[in-house]
């Protein structure tokens, strides 16, 4: 009798706590109800705790029986190039299998979620660190034999089960669909063999019914991945927006102009769009200028408007109190916080503001003569008083102590963080303008630091404090730069501020420009000397 | 306990003629009851902590058969527990992880094997070694070759396994000396199947005492006796047991299907390492699925002693062998040499020159070695070319993703579980730090360590389990500021009240050391220890780590709530400043938010399913507020704080986003509050299951609140998305 000659490997690649070790031992059971000789294994160690898990299963594909006095040996470890299927719960694990060798074009069926469980790297960095997903499916393109891609973690929400037993489902549907697929040596697992698995486990409802969803899917071979698209624009673009300036900058500038109507009111909406048409005029000029050459690449479609539009916007409708106040007492967040926290209609949510207000954050709303006397003395004094606060504005008092302070935005034009604001954008504006006539892509490089103002407390002012050292040093000092020189400057100084908190990376881009690092801050308290006996 | 062995330890009764099927370390535990053992014991530790699981959750099986089962205090404790079987016939086990347990267990383990023993003693060390390791990276090895210990490294598939734990026994008694079992990660967590046998009741047991004790000098670690004995291992016990090797064929030696090949070149394999060799063979094409190899292959079933007789006569004849040896340094093949050296035999040893010298022996490793091997030896009937297209195709894929991939993807490193109680007290030290200037953090073993890796990285040192305290002791005076311990409750059970505090209280060391008291070995897999919060009714209850250290003479003592960062931090502050130069202990308790949650959520889902009202509690982000910093999260790291694309159109940056993992424990509020971060958390408590007064409050609430709200137009909405 012709033996296959070799077993039918799964090699399983799961994030601790995700049931990974269920999934192999359905497997297990399925196979061995079917009379194969199987075995598996897995390093779960350390992974246990959020870190990545492997398991790795060998089936041989033909009825113990059958074998007589003969077994099979199995190996403990995946190899390379010998892998039939690889399981992965998550896209960057998929990856990972790649990189590892273990996903071959003339063998393996990939089947992967493809949602993304960031890695602690990614959801740290300062900026935007997250990888992109589209190498990862690409490569699982042209890698795998065949590949099944889709989140599995949604149907799993969606079925109210685990995202094991959906995996489980595409398996089996996969192999299915792949019958005879892998030639001598394909798995027959029937789909009741699979199912018989899960029945003998707690939880069998649910599983089988995420298994069921997802067998289906895999059985006419998913291909497509949900992305959460960002929120369509399909407002209509107001009158000047649309008569003043060119179609590609609409969406933004509409944005801009619909935040900070909402934020202040329409003649602070129209200060925005004076602004904007500077930069605009300027962008023309620059135009003009490099009309004879062509233009830089990444500057078309009146991306220097567009882009100074985004940040004037958000810089413009900075978060003082009277815009938190404002925005946490807004009936669309009642519902989009019950939303989010899955409260069931008729189950009552109580929400508790997690606060910590001091003296900055009330002298930036005081008049600015008082803001400053008030803060000038906190700074001399070395008291911030912040103070927590838990303050329940789902009650009556709390959403009224809330909503009022949401009353003084009449107010917010005298007050001292706005007195200090605008100065500030009108300086950044003029360094864009002048840029801009000489050379675009240095006005757009100048435009995007106003990526690094951001946050509150301490943040925004480390942040601001970035982005004043960069206007300082590399936009307005510096004379002998040349424009594509400092435009590099700028961009390798904005993202070395974006690279560490404490700042050392922007200083060390700085130095190597030649610029003089600031003196280290002083430390609001320093540890007792050790009392030497 | 982490995982519940209710239903396998179901296994352990099987009896003769049955088929066990299961994970590789239970079949262990199955393996011993056959043996007749009388006591068993250990210290948990991947991977052999089911080992220890299994056994507590095995109690009533253990006294049927009057077997003493002990989770002892350490690996010393357990390899001291092994002394039983010095004079009398009691056969015995236990198991730690290695080479960290062996580490500790060494002075027990070199006196038990001077003293040779009467009752047969096997030693199950689970490997920690290569891929999923948590420790340093060294070989049991030599452990054994410096006491003198027989080690065992069965080809891994049970019923082999289980063959050796049973000869292993006998081996022990033929030449009175302790045996180790060696197993690797995977073999530990194998799941197979054998035919079992029924269990044996000891001769002398907790049930059938012994009546009389017996005195040996001879068997008493003290010259002159120690002399003899060291003699007698030379002289008796290593014959004995080589005898014993050779007439029960332990090791194995599977004749080559092509005489010719087989007559040039042959295969020695450790016998852990015969699946990966045989996987390879597979993939050159030169053997089968059924282990039926071109080359024949000397399986050594026992690593140490190595039998002169079998390797002469396996190598004799042949131009070369390939010992594949994993870890170093390469003993086995160095004693190869020396073995073909004294028979005079010419057969050339390939090892560690076309295999890597350090490292784990994986499948692709193997394949390559192999593959190395037969080029420089070129069996005749042995397809070079096709051996090197073989390579070429299994590996093309890693290259080919290399290229797709550019730079290697971010790894995923371990971390703490959502809502675990010692994040928060590392966010405080992290804080204080940054109030008040850095200062030296001497790490332990334990969940904590993970506070070396991102976003804490604290830690500068990690000297081993319950060392972190002593690691201190010349580190404090050399630095002008004060230096901070981290030791864990479970590392303080093992031997830090000991070599940690008792000799700082001792030595006046002026440092802080923080223990993170959450009641379990977590990383083990959250075993009990003795100040556990809940405890069987075989364990003593309330043994208080405050009192103890009061009694030691701490007088510097605090217990804080590890979830209240400010005061952590306020707390870790004051111990940096107060006058009090002796040593000052900070006790950070919380109970492991995995065995919580473990506990609780039955308890809330009946509560649910009967209609009673419960109050879930969970955080979360206004997104429109969060400005895309992620401070929060270099702050908490909270596996169920993540990011994710904002809906605002205007922002570039992911905002910072709490999941539905989320426990409720409050870290991410703390840090906002501690940090001054920002306003963007809040805390919801949803009522399930309310009651007519939940719902009156409620609609009268949203009643009042919906009149006081300004109109919403679609484009307030859409501002603030």
């Amino acid at each position: 009798m012709e033996l296959p000659q070799r077993p039918f490997t799964i090699l399983i690649s799961a994030l601790g706590g995700e049931g990974g070790g269920v999934l192999a031992d359905w497997i297990v059971a399925a196979a061995t109800a079917q009379g194969f000789p199987v075995q598996s294994t897995s390093i779960p160690g350390l992974a246990q705790r959020t870190g990545a898990t492997t398991y790795y299963i060998e089936i041989f594909p033909e009825k113990k029986d059958l074998l007589g006095d003969r077994s099979p040996v199995f190996a403990l470890t995946p190899s390379p190039g010998n892998v039939d299927v690889m399981m992965a719960s998550e896209l960057l694990e998929a990856g990972r299998a790649m990189q590892n060798g273990y996903v071959s074009p003339q063998r393996t069926t990939l089947i992967a979620s493809t949602h993304r469980v960031y890695t602690i790297s990614e959801r740290m960095a300062m900026g935007d660190g997250r990888l992109d997903d589209e190498r990862l499916l690409q490569g699982a393109k042209t890698l795998a034999k065949r590949a099944l891609l889709f989140d599995m973690a949604a149907l799993a929400e969606s079925s109210g089960t685990v995202i094991s037993a959906v995996m489980f489902g595409a398996l089996a549907g996969a192999l299915q669909g792949a019958a005879g697929d892998h030639g001598p040596g394909a798995l027959p697992l029937s789909r009741k063999a699979c199912e018989d698995a899960i029945g003998r486990t707690k939880g069998a409802e649910a599983s089988l019914k995420g298994f069921a969803a997802s067998y289906e899917r895999a059985a006419q071979g998913a291909q497509e991945r949900s992305v959460s698209p960002g929120k369509r624009w399909q407002g209509k673009s107001s009158v000047r927006v649309r008569q003043k300036f060119p179609p590609e900058t609409h969406r933004m500038l509409e944005e801009g102009v619909t935040r900070l109507t909402d934020y202040q009111d329409a003649d602070y909406a129209s200060l925005y769009l004076d602004r904007v048409d500077t930069i605009l005029a300027s962008e023309r000029e620059g135009r003009a200028g490099a009309a004879a050459a062509s233009l830089p690449a990444g500057v078309e479609n009146w991306r220097l408007t567009s882009e100074t539009g985004r940040y004037l916007a958000l810089l413009m409708a900075y978060e003082d109190v009277i815009r938190v106040a404002d925005l946490k007492t807004r009936r669309s967040r009642v519902e989009r916080v019950r939303e989010e926290v899955m409260a069931k209609p008729g189950e009552p949510v109580v929400i508790t503001e997690v606060l910590k207000p001091g003296v900055e954050e009330i002298a930036a709303i005081l008049p600015a003569s008082l803001g400053r006397s008030l803060a000038g003395w906190a700074q001399r004094s070395r008291k911030s008083l912040n103070v927590s606060v838990h303050l329940k504005t789902s009650t009556v008092l709390g959403f009224l102590l809330m909503r009022s302070l949401a009353w003084l935005k009449p107010l917010r034009r005298s007050s001292l963080r706005y007195q200090e604001t605008q100065p500030l954008l009108e300086r950044w504006l003029a360094a864009i303008c002048t840029a801009a006539r000489q050379n675009l892509a240095l006005a757009l490089e100048i435009a995007e630091c106003g990526r690094l103002v951001k946050g509150y407390g301490d943040t925004f002012a480390r942040g601001r404090g970035n982005f004043v050292r960069i206007l300082d040093t590399l936009v307005e000092g510096k004379p002998e730069l040349g424009a594509t020189e400092r435009a590099t400057a700028v961009r390798e100084s904005r993202e070395a501020a974006l690279a560490d908190p404490e700042g050392r990376t922007l200083e060390g881009s700085l130095k190597r420009r030649g610029i003089a690092p600031l003196p280290p801050k002083a430390k609001p308290l320093v540890f007792m000397k050790r009392p030497v006996r | 306990m982490e995982r519940s062995f209710k239903q396998e330890v179901e296994l352990l009764k099987l009896g003769n003629g049955q088929t066990f099927h299961g994970e590789g370390i239970l079949a262990v535990t199955k393996a011993m009851l056959q043996a007749g053992v009388s006591y068993v014991g250990g210290y948990q530790g991947a991977p052999v902590s089911h080992m220890m699981d299994v056994l507590a959750d095995a109690r009533d099986i253990m006294e049927e058969l009057g077997i003493h089962v002990e989770t002892n205090a350490s690996e010393a404790g357990a390899a001291a527990m092994l002394g039983a079987s010095i004079n009398y016939p009691l056969r015995g086990t236990v198991t730690f992880k290695s080479i960290v347990g062996t580490n500790v267990a060494s002075d027990a383990l070199s006196n038990l094997a001077s003293a040779g023993v009467m009752g047969g003693v096997v030693i199950v060390i689970g490997e920690d070694y290569g891929e999923g390791s948590s420790i340093i990276q060294e070989r049991t090895h030599a452990f054994a070759m410096k006491s003198q210990i027989w080690l065992l490294d069965p080809r891994p598939n049970l019923p082999m396994i289980v063959r050796m734990v049973e000869k292993g026994f006998e081996l022990s008694e033929v030449s009175s000396t302790p045996v180790m079992l060696e197993l690797r990660i995977r073999a530990c967590h194998v799941h197979g199947s054998f035919q079992t046998k029924d269990n044996v009741a000891a001769k002398y047991s907790r049930r059938n005492p012994l009546l009389e004790a017996d005195f040996d000098f001879g068997r008493i670690c003290l010259p002159p006796a120690t002399y003899a004995q060291e003699k007698h291992k030379i002289q008796v016990r290593w014959p004995a047991a080589q005898q014993f090797i050779r007439e029960q064929k332990l090791n194995e030696v599977f004749p080559g299907t092509d005489a010719k090949a087989g007559s040039e070149a042959g295969i020695i394999v450790q016998g852990g390492m015969y699946n990966v060799v045989v996987r390879s063979l597979q993939q050159l094409g030169l053997a089968d699925a059924f282990g039926a190899a071109k080359l024949p292959i000397y399986v050594l079933n026992v690593t140490y002693p190595l039998i002169p007789e079998e390797v002469a006569e396996f190598c004799a004849g042949k131009r070369a062998v390939l010992m594949i040896e994993e870890g170093q340094p390469a003993f086995i093949e160095d004693a190869l040499n020396g073995i073909l050296r004294r028979a005079d035999l010419q057969t050339r040893v390939h090892g560690k020159d076309v295999l890597p010298r350090a490292g784990e022996y994986t499948g692709e490793v193997v394949l390559a070695g192999m593959a190395r091997f037969l080029e420089s030896v070129a069996p005749s009937g042995v397809d070079i070319d096709a051996v090197r297209d073989a390579v070429k195709a299994l590996t093309a894929p890693k290259a080919k993703a290399a290229e797709l991939f550019g730079a290697p993807l971010p790894a995923r490193v371990p971390g703490f579980c959502i809502g675990c109680p010692e994040r928060p007290v590392l966010t405080a030290m992290k804080l204080a730090a940054r109030q008040g200037g850095n200062y030296h953090v001497s790490g332990d073993i334990g969940c904590h360590t993970f506070s070396t890796l991102p976003p804490f990285n604290i830690g500068n040192t990690v000297l081993g389990y319950g060392l972190g305290l002593a690691s201190n002791s010349a580190i404090a005076p050399m630095f002008g500021n004060r230096s901070v311990t981290i030791m864990g409750d479970g590392g303080f059970w093992h031997n830090g009240l000991t070599s940690g505090v008792a000799n700082a209280v001792f030595n006046q060391g002026d440092g802080i050391l923080m223990i993170m008291a959450n009641g379990y070995t977590s990383a083990t897999g959250t075993q009990n220890i003795p100040s556990s919060p809940h405890q069987d009714a075989r364990h003593t209850r309330d043994m208080s780590i405050e009192r103890v250290l009061k009694s030691v003479g701490v007088k510097w003592l605090r217990r804080v709530t590890t979830y209240h960062v400010s005061e952590m931090m306020e707390t870790l502050k004051s111990a940096m400043n107060t006058p009090y130069t002796g040593l000052k202990v900070i006790i950070a308790e919380s109970e492991c938010q995995l065995e919580r949650q473990r506990r609780i959520r039955p308890i809330i889902a009946s509560a649910l399913k009967a209609g009673k009202r419960v109050v879930r509690t969970r955080f979360g982000v206004d997104e429109n507020l969060c400005t895309g910093d992620h401070s929060c999260v270099r702050l908490s790291g909270c596996p169920s704080l993540t990011i994710r694309t904002s809906s605002d159109p205007l922002k570039v940056d992911p905002v910072a986003h709490v999941n539905n993992g989320c426990v409720g424990c409050g870290l991410c509020g703390e840090v906002a509050q501690a940090a001054v971060l920002c306003p963007s958390f809040y805390r919801a408590e949803i009522v399930q299951n309310p009651n007519a007064w939940d719902r009156v409050v409620a609609r009268v609430r949203a009643g009042v609140i919906g009149w006081l709200q300004p109109a919403e137009t679609d484009r307030d909405a859409r501002s603030a998305p």
